[in-house]
């Protein structure tokens, strides 16, 4: 973590050593009927100008709550946020941070051009609207109304309000939830086209793939921590390799196998379970030949990395 | 407040033309039922008669109803998400608040010109236009403060029946308020407190200059009603700001 912020700040030079994001020991803490609700359990972290950093966690993980406390839509219980240096608000209303917000809505009785017409004039921004609709390839839909748009369409147009500020830093909290596979896609085609150039950009994701496909960094948070921090090829190999599982024979001594599987090369982890062993790594097929064979091992079973793999790994790590 | 904002909400809201025919046109049908059921109406009232005090009543009614409904608008689109929307936007929550009232105004004076419309073609009389004038000018202007109780009481209950509450406790006011019927002993000298009887007292002021219609009660001061309106004023911007910050944190 630490070299990942020295190199970015290293590459943006000295004048851009203002990040564009810095989040110092942010907690949240909501009450609620049970109780007080931590949703944020001191997170820090800075974002240099200029990265591409998926924010990945599972549902519940605090991503939104951190997200409007980026945004300045929540303020924080203890600690501080800051944008381009200055506080959330103030970034907001100069313009320099926007975003895509997962549960921010639409007025579905308005037309396209007339919900981009009316953001684009709070941000003094009215010439930039055709340039924006054509962007986001919504300029086809302008005379349509928000209720009668798809999900996709509805995710393009507040991608369309989120750039109407010409944002230097964009928030967006999983911008693609709920769009089926071939509409993620146009949409992360649309993002990449030329909307990115020379942006920061966070986004939340719980799909392993979008942080993998479009992010340099990645930000794992889980319970409201920052779980790992890093290049997403890092984060990847060590949450990337499959994890092979199988029981071993009764009568034979299971500490000495799962000895013989930790001396394979590029093992993760062993874990054990009664006597069923999960071994976690890159080369899955080393593990299930030595399961296969010399160990006798039955009921072999290989699985990809999931998101939630990866959390119980980082977590059983951790603990 | 932003013109080219308020432009297109007005143009959304004029779209919904059930709700716009019932907001305009109900004030003038009151009037008509109401100006009727008085034998005397077209009996001497202050500088005018009896009709006019009504049609008065009705317009400020009628202002007060729109502004709190157009108002509570603002309630739903909040549930939508759209405030969030809204702050990620260098407008302000004055500014958004300003926005809707300007709004909510217009449709008022909608209202309210339909009930003088029916009003000067039914028979109400005033010894002079500048009473017509500022009595209208009056009941729409003061409207305002009912569009932020509107927003107030919308935003602060999280459902989408809080704007039914707010026009049903709308009604309650009014009857408190002095704006249906003259009351009279305990009931008048609690409705001196309520929401309404400044607002409706100030526009009645170019008619009666205070006085009351109730037989034998004392008038009011026009500094009482100022002091009325402004501090329902100042009590439902205090409600209306507070609800709206807090909806824009997810709850």
């Amino acid at each position: 973590m630490e070299t990942t912020i020295q190199q970015q700040q290293a590459r943006g030079g000295p004048d851009q050593a203002e990040p564009a994001l810095a989040m110092e020991a942010v907690r949240k803490t909501f009450r609620t009927a049970q109780g007080p609700l931590e949703a944020v359990a001191g997170i820090d972290l800075r974002v240099g100008a200029g990265e591409i950093v998926a924010f990945l966690g599972p549902n519940g993980a605090g991503k939104t709550t951190s997200i409007d406390m980026m945004l300045g839509l929540a303020v924080p219980t203890s600690g501080r946020v800051s944008v381009f240096g200055k506080d959330p608000r103030e970034a907001v209303a100069a313009g320099e941070v926007s975003a895509v917000l997962q549960t921010g809505g639409l007025l579905r009785d308005l037309t396209v051009r007339e919900t981009v017409t009316a953001i684009a004039a709070l941000h003094g921004a009215k010439d930039r609207v055709d340039a924006v609709m054509e962007r986001t390839d919504i300029s086809g839909l302008a005379k349509r109304k928000v209720s009668k748009c798809s999900g996709g369409e509805q995710q393009r147009l507040k991608f369309a309000l989120a750039l109407l500020p010409d944002p230097r830093l964009l928030v967006l909290d999983e911008p693609t939830a709920g769009m089926d596979v071939s509409a993620r896609h146009a949409f992360w085609d649309t993002m990449r086209a030329d909307a990115l150039e020379g942006r920061t950009v966070l986004f939340a994701t719980h799909y392993l793939e979008e942080a993998q496909d479009f992010a340099e960094r990645t930000v794992l948070i889980g319970a409201g921590k920052v779980l790992a921090d890093g290049p997403t090829a890092k984060l990847r190999e060590m949450t990337g390799g499959r994890v092979v599982s199988a029981t071993l024979p009764e009568g034979r001594p299971v500490a000495a196998a799962v000895a013989e599987l930790e001396l394979l090369e590029r093992v993760a982890s062993v874990r054990l379970s009664g006597r069923r062993v999960h071994v976690t790594g890159p080369d899955s097929d080393a593990a299930a030949r030595l399961l296969l064979g010399p160990l006798g091992a039955t009921d072999l079973e290989i699985a990809a990395p999931t998101l939630d793999a990866a959390f119980m790994e980082l977590t059983g790590a951790a603990s | 407040m932003n013109p080219t904002y308020v432009r297109i909400e007005l143009a959304r809201q004029s779209r919904d033309i059930g709700n716009l025919m019932f907001t305009v046109g109900l004030p003038a049908v009151m009037y008509l039922l109401f100006g009727n059921m008085f034998g005397g109406g077209s009996a001497q009232a202050g500088s005018g008669n009896v009709k006019f005090y009504i049609m008065v009543s009705m317009a400020a009614y009628g202002a007060a109803v729109a502004t709190t409904g157009i108002a509570g608008t603002a309630a739903a689109e909040n549930m939508l998400g759209w405030g969030r929307q809204i702050a990620l936007t260098p407008m302000k929550p004055s500014g958004f608040i300003q926005s809707k009232v300007a709004v909510a105004l217009t449709i008022a004076a909608a209202a309210a010109g339909v009930v003088f419309i029916v009003g000067a073609a039914t028979g109400a009389q005033a010894d002079s236009w500048s009473v017509w004038v500022l009595s209208y000018a009056i009941a729409v202007a003061g409207s305002a403060v009912f569009a932020l109780y509107g927003m107030g009481v919308g935003m602060s209950f999280k459902s989408e029946t809080a704007i039914n509450v707010a026009g049903g406790v709308l009604v309650f006011f009014a009857f408190f308020g002095n704006v249906f019927l003259p009351l009279s002993g305990t009931m008048l000298e609690i409705a001196r407190f309520t929401p309404m009887y400044g607002f409706v007292g100030l526009a009645r002021w170019p008619l009666l200059e205070g006085a009351v219609a109730t037989p034998g009660a004392t008038a009011d001061s026009f500094w009482w009603l100022v002091a009325n309106l402004v501090g329902w004023a100042l009590i439902f911007m205090a409600l209306a700001l507070w609800a709206m910050r807090r909806t824009r944190s997810r709850q």
